[in-house]
């Protein structure tokens, strides 16, 4: 069984996904915040049976409210074979941000690019091959509304399912480059937390520097039992260090 | 034009001091913590253009035009977005 999850900023159609695909019929509001936990449901597509978790609308992984959270931990804890991120067609730019961050905690993407008629509707143009070959995932334009799309959007998950591992074995696109003042400590952070077995079996460690980088409060306190006292004295050195030379 | 003139036609403020229709570009974000994070995440970072489209009777909340969606501001919230205004 292949295990993907949907995740998205706040109304963007992703329940009204879920439930095309699964059949079921989850409350859905043209208002955000109507998915407050997670929801799974199944279908079968081509013989293939998909279990689908229906996460909460979030605008980042960064854990500054409890519904970012619920779609946070689930992510990191359950690691979904499949991460479908919905992206609201009619307002990239600010959708992207989630989608780069999800790059970064090395997931098997699959974008929909959701509300593609209200796109059209607007003059805006995207052209879903060249997304696809910048972010280094399949990339489906769907109208969740009318169902437009849908089918496409099930293979394409079916499909990456079979090629996640393949596909992380080859050379990673699509990863966001921070910058000369950002990439030297990411990757200092990265190669103290490669030594720890325990957190590589946990998450990402490009995810996690950055994370650490970025001050995560929770990541910090989380991480305090798994790393040794000198890993920890290691890696707030390069924080400083990192952070002075910014200034 | 004489050279520096441009800088100097540039005033910051509070994006609660614009009037419907005026617009400037992100300096700053004064807010700490949750509310800096959250406002971020959000697309509100330096550089971005920031565009009042209507206020509440009161002037809480303020509707902004921003990478083009519309996003309501708490009085308090708008109250820590430092914008580089032309004048």
């Amino acid at each position: 069984m292949i295990q993907a999850a949907l995740i998205g900023n706040p109304n963007v159609g992703k329940t009204e996904i879920f439930n095309r695909l699964t059949g079921l019929s989850s409350k859905v509001g043209n208002f955000p915040g109507v998915t407050v936990e997670k929801k799974a449901g199944k279908l079968v597509h081509r013989e293939k049976e998909i279990e689908l978790v229906d996460l909460p609308g979030t605008y980042s992984l960064n854990a500054n409210a409890i519904d970012e959270l619920v779609a946070r931990d689930y992510i990191l804890q359950e690691r979904p074979e499949i991460i479908v991120d919905i992206v609201d067609a009619a307002n990239l730019e600010r959708n992207l941000y989630l989608t780069l961050l999800l790059l970064d905690m090395d997931f098997s993407l699959v974008i929909a690019l959701n509300r593609w008629d209200m796109a059209e509707a607007r003059g805006i143009k995207i052209n879903p091959e060249k997304l696809s070959e910048l972010l280094g995932c399949p990339v489906v334009p769907t109208v969740a509304v009318s169902g437009q799309g849908l089918d496409d959007l099930k293979d394409s998950i079916a499909k990456a399912a079979g090629a996640a591992e393949r596909e992380r074995a080859k050379e990673k696109k699509g990863v966001m480059d921070y910058g000369t003042d950002l990439e030297p400590p990411i990757g200092k952070a990265s190669d103290v937390i490669r030594q720890n077995p325990e957190l590589v079996k946990r998450c990402p460690e490009r995810w996690l520097a950055i994370r650490m980088l970025e001050g995560d409060e929770m990541i910090m306190e989380q991480t305090r039992a798994i790393l040794s006292s000198p890993e920890r004295a290691k890696i707030l050195s390069i924080i400083q260090s990192g952070e002075a030379a910014l200034r | 034009m004489i050279e520096g003139t441009e800088a100097r036609c540039r005033k910051k403020k509070q994006l609660i001091e614009l009037k419907p229709g005026e617009k400037g570009r992100i300096v700053a974000i004064s807010a700490s913590g949750y509310l800096r994070g959250r406002m971020m995440d959000m697309g509100l970072v330096a550089g971005s253009e920031v565009k009042v489209i209507r206020l509440a009777p009161a002037g809480d909340p303020v509707e902004v035009l921003l990478r083009g969606y519309s996003l309501a501001l708490r009085r308090n919230e708008a109250m820590n977005i430092i914008l580089e205004v032309d004048s």
